[in-house]
């Protein structure tokens, strides 16, 4: 997949008919890609695809001006036919450079399989439905399901479906909600009481770096309403309250655009579970509206979008 | 200066002591994320895990959200207060090398002109215990800003890990007196402090990571308005704040303030330069373009700081490498900043 | 510790918390026009009354309780005690708030921060006043420090411009140094309207039109940062040397005191080091986003 990547890139490049190329390239650390925005086309040679391509660039489609060849994973390319039904990316000035996505390596995850930091590992290493880890000369088995984010666990669209070339065979999809939605049910079983303090709790640690909004390519307001002065809609300071008020509000605003690529929960820097506050309003938006998210790039956006026949349970 | 020891295993009964008239804080894991928190009185399991912590010991002295006044309006006007202040002094054990210098370049900030009144007394009445790494992550690169992943003079105990025991430095007379009725202190063999020498030693190789730091300022000012440059370095930045409000050297602050109803709190609060609004004024923003923000961090760290104080605002401790959601790597743009020729 | 007036402190400067405002009492209200109003305050505190000092150029932190603190440079000269005043335009959350206050509403005032205009290099020389729209507010400062010192100061030109007739503020400041003999004023505005039997034409067009000469001058420009852009050249090709140009740098500011980083140019503090600056100490910054 890889060498096909380059040599398409490369040969948009070329022909001129993209300005950019958007993929990946090795990071500057064990297990790591960085993403690669070039508009030189001997660049493409740095592209890669591996089981540590976890950003989702469809991000960089509302900043970056002109035509995009972009490398998405199923989720991303959800991303991009959510912002072109948001009429903020036109389909014409995108091609998509699909890659069927096995799922990707969650470095946390490892990290607690094997009682090491990512530094510390001597590779990494995906094998059909097992992963594999050299530490300290040894080497450890484990099925992929304990090592892959819980977004991917989740996956229902590892395929693209909306691309221009499609870099590998397409995966099958094979979801287990169950395993992905663990830390929701537990959640859900819990006392309202308990789940407040538990939410009280998490972000306490808040420090409003933003980082789970500017992953977000859902998130693309010029001016977040955290940084609304008239009115003042909630305190710019990390205190409990407001981050609080954060979550939720982002979460109701990007509802029906967010495609569970986990990127928010994977960016914040102390850990809060925010997958279990973004894949309940996603799994909500499904019971509620019969609606996921970019499956279909002339369908309207959910929430911009009212028809008569909607259920309106909630006003009676 | 002869040296002294302690055993690990008499750690817990050293904390204990310190904690009849000190607030100890120690290295502590919460889902995942290390923090300095305070010590529970018995929990000496971060000897086996520490590395580095993930907020910087700057929010000891200097925290995320922090009340500056309150405030009250009754029929005779405002009046104003001080929010309650029942801290006592902190022990912070556990301080890596690149945290404490940190500290030392943030106190330059803190105390010039107008003296900070906030963080000062409770950086001044703080005791430090600092803690020599063993196993710096790939990220770290202090040694190339002229500090030691395991020594550091500016704590006011340094500790060196020598196997089942710690090797114990009085950098300070505040050091000195913590230990000086401490039982489970005993002096340290020449054996001992050899081999701690070998142990610093060591440390300092492992830290691979390393940039040229030679002319930096100066290279960086040559190249500050190639716009193309900052553009392609800047590319990938997704202007969150994790490197900045995770930075220890980092002090941006905001103020807000909360009303309710006739009364209410100022706040201070972290801030970052790398947010799209920091610097935006009614009729124009200076750094609106994400290049410009992306420059101004850089250039601020590794030039306009040192020329007022003299020292690069970076310890390389690495948070900004590891917690960056893009891996957007500042060793690697110091690197590609052209050497003059 | 409660400090229930902290008034009571000593020192209003360095001493005690540098953050605590000192509670200051709106004494009149001047709408100069719709979107500026000039305040007069005092300090609720006798003592600070008396003894407060400020020199022109400077600014204060103004707070509005509960909504925010902004900076306003301290637009009344240190000459005329026996009130001071800020100008405030309507553009924000602050702002706002500001103008919504009445005659007797309490505010804060942390202060005087920043440097000012330096008297002592202008004694003797000719000066050239250049404002703009609000620009007015720290230069009149300035213009009456330096009119209540008339005998130290040679020439004295003004050149002000605003939008239109309407935008026009600091109308009493106009009509009197338009009666002064001493002084040249010159009022402008970009477009007039049906009654503006007045010139017509931006302010550093006048300011070519009108070319005071740049020997053993200085010259003064506060204004918008497109009319200071525009200026500089034209003061430059008259003669005048980066080091005869002064202005105010405006930036965000916050703590106005150097330590929040928000404002600065560079290693400059706008808020610290500023914020008066030669046209030469700009060209100097090292880093080119002024």
């Amino acid at each position: 997949m890889e060498q096909r990547l380059r040599h398409e890139a490369k040969a948009l490049l070329e022909q001129g008919k993209v300005d950019w190329i958007i993929g990946f390239e090795p990071g500057s650390l064990k297990f790591t890609t960085t993403p690669l925005i070039t508009k030189d086309k001997n660049d493409a040679d740095r592209l890669v695809i591996n089981p540590f391509i976890v950003n989702n660039l469809a991000n960089f489609l509302t900043e970056v001006k002109g035509r995009v060849g972009i490398v998405v994973k199923g989720c991303d390319s959800r991303s991009v036919v959510s912002l072109i039904q948001d009429n903020k990316v036109v389909r014409e000035d995108v091609v998509i450079l699909g890659v069927p996505c096995p799922g990707i390596i969650d470095l946390g995850k490892v990290e607690r399989l094997v009682t090491k930091d990512r530094d510390e590992l001597d590779d990494i290493i995906r094998e059909g439905d097992k992963v594999v880890i050299r530490v300290d000369g040894e080497k450890k088995e484990f099925p992929t399901t304990q090592a892959l984010f819980d977004n991917c666990l989740a996956c229902e669209f590892p395929t693209p479906q909306e691309y221009n070339i499609l870099l590998g065979e397409p995966k099958p999809a094979a979801p287990n909600l169950a395993q992905s939605r663990e830390n929701i049910e537990k959640l859900e079983g819990i006392s309202p009481g308990k789940r407040w303090d538990f939410w009280k709790n998490e972000l306490s640690r808040c420090i409003r770096c933003y980082a789970c909004r500017n992953v977000c390519p859902a998130c693309f307001c010029q001016r977040c309403f955290v940084e609304e002065t008239e009115p003042q809609w909630v305190l710019p300071v990390p205190r409990w309250q407001d981050n609080l008020i954060f979550q939720i509000v982002r979460n109701i605003h990007v509802a029906g655009r967010c495609t569970d690529c986990g990127e928010c929960e994977r960016a914040c820097p102390v850990n809060i579970p925010l997958r279990s506050l973004t894949r309940e309003m996603y799994d909500l938006v499904d019971e509620l509206f019969h609606f996921k998210a970019g499956m279909d790039k002339d369908a309207p956006s959910l929430m911009t979008h009212y028809e008569e026949k909607e259920a309106e349970e909630f006003f009676r | 200066m002869a040296g002294k020891k302690i055993d690990k295993k008499d750690i817990a009964k050293l904390l204990s002591q310190w904690s009849q008239e000190l607030a100890v804080y120690v290295p502590s894991i919460e889902s995942g994320v290390a923090t300095m928190a305070k010590w529970d009185g018995k929990d000496t399991s971060f000897l086996d895990w520490y590395r580095n912590t993930v907020i910087p010991t700057k929010a000891s002295f200097f925290p995320s959200a922090e009340e500056m006044f309150r405030f009250q309006k009754d029929n005779k006007g405002y009046h104003i207060e001080l929010p309650p202040s029942n801290e006592r002094k902190q022990l912070i054990f556990g301080v890596r090398p690149c945290d404490a210098r940190a500290l030392a370049i943030l106190d330059m900030t803190f105390k010039e002109a107008y003296e900070d009144p906030y963080y000062l007394p409770k950086r001044s009445s703080a005791v430090l215990v600092g803690l020599g790494c063993t196993n710096p992550y790939d990220s770290c690169f202090c040694t190339s800003l002229g500090i030691s992943p395991a020594q550091s003079t500016d704590v006011d105990l340094m500790l060196t890990d020598i196997g089942d025991e710690f090797l114990i430095e009085e950098i300070t007379d505040k050091g000195k007196e913590l230990i000086a009725k401490a039982t489970e202190v005993k002096k340290a063999s020449k054996e001992e402090e050899a081999s701690a020498k070998e142990v610093k030693e060591a440390a300092y190789q492992k830290v691979t990571r390393k940039i040229d730091t030679e002319g930096i300022g100066d290279r960086l000012l040559a190249c500050f308005d190639d716009q193309d440059y900052w553009e392609r370095i800047a590319a990938k930045c997704i202007s969150c704040g994790i490197c900045t409000l995770l930075c220890p050297t980092c002090y941006c602050f905001d103020i807000n303030d909360e009303l309710v109803r006739q009364q209410g709190t100022r706040f201070r609060s972290w801030d970052s330069c790398a947010f799209s609004l920091y610097t935006k004024m009614p009729m124009e923003n200076p750094r609106a373009e994400k290049w410009r923000r992306v420059r101004q961090k850089v250039c601020h760290k590794f030039k306009f700081y040192p020329m007022n104080f003299g020292v690069i605002a970076c310890t390389g401790c690495g948070r900004c490498i590891r917690l960056c959601p893009v891996n957007w790597d500042i060793t690697q743009t110091l690197e590609s900043v052209p050497v003059k020729v | 510790m409660a400090v229930t007036d902290i008034s009571q402190r000593e020192r209003f400067f360095a001493r005690g918390n540098v953050y605590l405002p000192h509670i200051i009492v709106i004494e009149k209200i001047i709408e100069e026009t719709p979107g500026i109003r000039t305040f007069h305050f005092n300090f609720k505190d006798e003592k600070l009354r008396e003894g407060f000092t400020f020199e022109s150029g400077q600014f204060g932190e103004y707070s509005v309780f509960g909504i925010g603190e902004a900076p306003f440079c301290i637009s009344s000269s240190p000459t005329r005690r026996d009130h001071l005043e800020f100008a405030v335009q309507r553009v924000g959350r602050v702002t706002n708030a500001l103008h919504r206050l009445s005659v007797g509403a309490e505010l804060g005032f942390r202060g005087p921060y920043g440097n000012s205009f330096p008297l002592d290099f202008l004694l003797g020389k000719n000066l050239v006043f250049v404002g703009g729209g609000i620009g007015l507010a720290p230069l009149r400062s300035l213009i009456w420090n330096v009119i209540d010192n008339r005998d130290k100061y040679k020439k004295i030109d003004i050149i002000y411009g605003a939008r239109s007739p309407a935008d026009l503020g600091f109308k009493y400041d106009l009509d009197a140094w338009g009666k002064d003999k001493t002084v040249n004023m010159v009022t402008t505005v970009d477009r007039g309207d049906e009654t503006w039997t007045g010139r017509v034409g931006l302010v550093p067009k006048v300011l070519e039109k009108v070319a005071p000469s740049a020997r053993e001058a200085v010259a003064i420009v506060c204004g918008p940062p497109i009319m200071i852009r525009f200026t500089f050249p034209v003061l430059e090709k008259l003669g005048f040397t980066p080091e005869q140009m002064l202005t105010t740098l405006e930036k965000r500011m916050k703590c106005g005191i150097g330590k929040c980083g928000r404002c600065n140019i560079g290693n400059v503090y706008v808020c610290r080091d500023g914020p008066v600056f030669t046209y030469a100490q700009i060209k100097n910054f090292v880093s080119s986003e002024y």
